[in-house]
């Protein structure tokens, strides 16, 4: 995304990311706390911000390709934060972003996102997807690149999205 | 300041309340087994309506959000008796949103962000009509206070949190005259924090950080703070002893809470001293039908006490007429007659004859303010405590 301020990034190898669980909090608490800092209410920024990041990462951890880097960025485009994934991606990665973009672009997301809130048995593959699109308004891209990478993004106000 | 690591959880059998509180992202079910378990056995047991208490939790990711409104789908699908009611949070932004789609699916469920109603008098304070009150007060307070707080031990480079900040003012004079390494202000009105931001940013203060919660339920950490501040609250909430807990969790083994807090009711003038007597002593009355003691000053000592502190300290000043500018004094008054005599008076139903003469008090107030041989006061009590080691 150029024009955009990058704010902060964190970047590893994906097995390392992917090997433990607890990444994802100390990933999405961290960076959320680091950008912050500047919102006119930082707490409350914060804790939205590392809900949505949170759930891009949980999806990630699940979904990736066997190896390569992992990044993880924030940047600011005015009053909107872009939170960036880029990672590595095999066949079927692709096919499970693809079909999670479809869905996105679909007219009835909303209907989507509350039944896979509730839906029976194991929970939704896209569902954290569903969420940051509808409960935080974001846009989201997800862009192959390469045909062995992928580029995610979601841009989202929060500033005020409490209220 | 950071938020709570992992979570907590509880259930009190008397109040049927479910409490989870700090953070909840497990991998997957298994982790939180045990929080599953606890929640089903709450709610077998209770009749009538169950609480789920989310306001302290911070986070929760979607797995812990399944296991948790599937066990109460079970159970309300099962029991059409029982009412589940989701208690949230405005302050953690995210939760009541969250929860809502429970309650568009379970006729028996309801999601209550509840600090939308906490205490009768909130919403006077919280609008709009308590900014002009609170900017005339701390105006003249400070000319007093500004001396007596290093005397409950305010010193340069202190982490601080003023509690209740109100829109902010008393945070910036602080700044400039104390420099304290860094100062977190929170308060529950969105109206006088974005007044707050406003006059830091046009003061070119930057180190003052305005964070929107709940006094009696804040998210910040356990012992950050060397000085908590908390101006002219406790009067306001009608279980003082809640707050005092959070300041005393929040500040430092060693470090000081400092609270002020009036007496209305001896607030003083002459001439017309009568007048005005009798009008303050309907403040205090007014006040307590709103579930709040403008009479806590003299109390503070004894809340201190209760609340675990040491070496209370107690100053009482009067801010008077002599201060400065007359007229400012005589603002605060006729900023209080606004919302006394005005809202609070009328939405408790006071006939015009009772709101004339409560009215004619605190003009009376004024009169002596501004007689050029006349004395007018408003007293207030400094108290503080110092956190056991
Ligand atoms: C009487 S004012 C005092 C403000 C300020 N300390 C001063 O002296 O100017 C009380 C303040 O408490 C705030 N308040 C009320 N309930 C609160 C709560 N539960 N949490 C945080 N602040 C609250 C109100 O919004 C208001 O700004």
């Amino acid at each position: 995304m150029s024009g955009n301020r990058p704010l902060v990034e964190i970047s590893m190898g994906i097995e390392a990311f992917a090997s433990e669980w607890l990444h994802c909090d100390r990933i999405s608490s961290y960076l959320a706390r680091m950008v912050s800092h500047n919102r006119a209410d930082s707490l409350l920024y914060a804790n939205l911000l590392s809900s949505a990041l949170n759930e891009l990462l949980e999806i990630a951890f699940a979904h990736h390709g066997p190896e390569g880097n992992f990044c993880c960025r924030v940047s600011r485009s005015g009053e909107a934060d872009v939170i960036e994934l880029d990672l590595p991606c095999d066949a079927a990665t692709l096919t499970f972003y693809s079909e999670a973009a479809q869905r996105l672009k679909r007219p009835d997301v909303a209907e989507l996102y509350h039944s896979a809130l509730f839906s029976p048995g194991s929970a939704d593959p896209h569902l954290g997807l569903l969420e940051v699109a509808v409960d935080y308004r974001a846009r989201i891209s997800i862009v192959p690149d390469n045909g062995n990478r992928l580029k995610l993004a979601a841009e989202m106000a929060l500033e005020g999205a409490a209220a | 300041m950071s938020l709570d690591r992992s979570y907590q959880a509880s259930f009190n059998e008397n109040n049927q309340e479910f409490v989870i509180a700090g953070k909840l992202r497990p991998r997957n079910e298994a982790e939180i087994r045990p929080l599953a378990e606890a929640l089903d056995a709450a709610l077998g047991k209770v009749r009538g309506t169950f609480y789920l208490n989310v306001k302290r939790l911070a986070r929760l990711n979607n797995v812990a959000f399944r296991v948790i409104t599937n066990l109460v789908s079970q159970v309300c699908d099962k029991r059409s008796d029982l009412r589940v009611e989701v208690v949230t949070s405005s302050v953690m932004g995210w939760s009541t949103r969250k929860f809502l789609p429970l309650a568009s699916r379970l006729p028996n469920v309801s999601v209550n962000e509840y600090d939308q109603d906490f205490y009768p008098g909130q919403s006077y304070l919280e609008e709009g009509g308590f900014i002009p009150i609170l900017r005339a007060q701390t105006k003249l307070t400070w000319t007093h206070e500004r001396h007596v707080l290093p005397r409950h031990g305010l010193r340069p480079g202190m982490a601080m949190a003023d509690v209740c900040c109100g829109i902010g003012d008393f945070a910036v004079l602080v700044q400039k005259e104390f420099s304290p390494a860094s100062i977190i202000a929170l308060d529950h009105s969105r109206t006088s924090l974005d007044y707050a931001r406003k006059v830091a940013a046009d003061f070119g203060v930057s180190n003052i950080e305005y964070v929107y919660g709940d006094a009696s339920e804040m998210i910040l950490e356990d012992s950050q703070f060397d000085f908590v501040t908390c101006r002219h609250s406790l009067q306001v909430f009608d279980k003082p002893e809640l707050i005092l807990k959070e300041l005393y969790r929040i500040c430092k083994p060693g470090g000081r809470v400092y609270v002020t807090n009036e007496k209305n009711s001896h607030c003083l003038g002459e001439p017309r001293a009568d007048s005005i007597q009798w009008t303050y002593n309907e403040v205090a009355r007014l006040w307590a039908d709103y579930k709040m003691d403008i009479e806590l000053g003299p109390k503070s000592r004894r809340f201190l006490i209760d609340a675990g502190f040491e070496d209370i300290k107690m100053d009482s000043f009067m801010v008077t007429n002599l201060d400065g500018d007359p007229q400012g004094f005589a603002d605060i008054i006729q900023s209080w007659e606004n919302v006394y005599a005005g809202e609070m008076a009328r939405d408790r139903g006071d006939s015009p004859e009772f709101v004339a003469k409560f009215r004619q008090g605190f003009q009376d107030h004024i009169y002596a303010a501004l007689h050029p041989k006349g004395y007018a006061g408003w007293p207030i009590w400094a108290a503080s405590g110092r956190k056991p080691l």
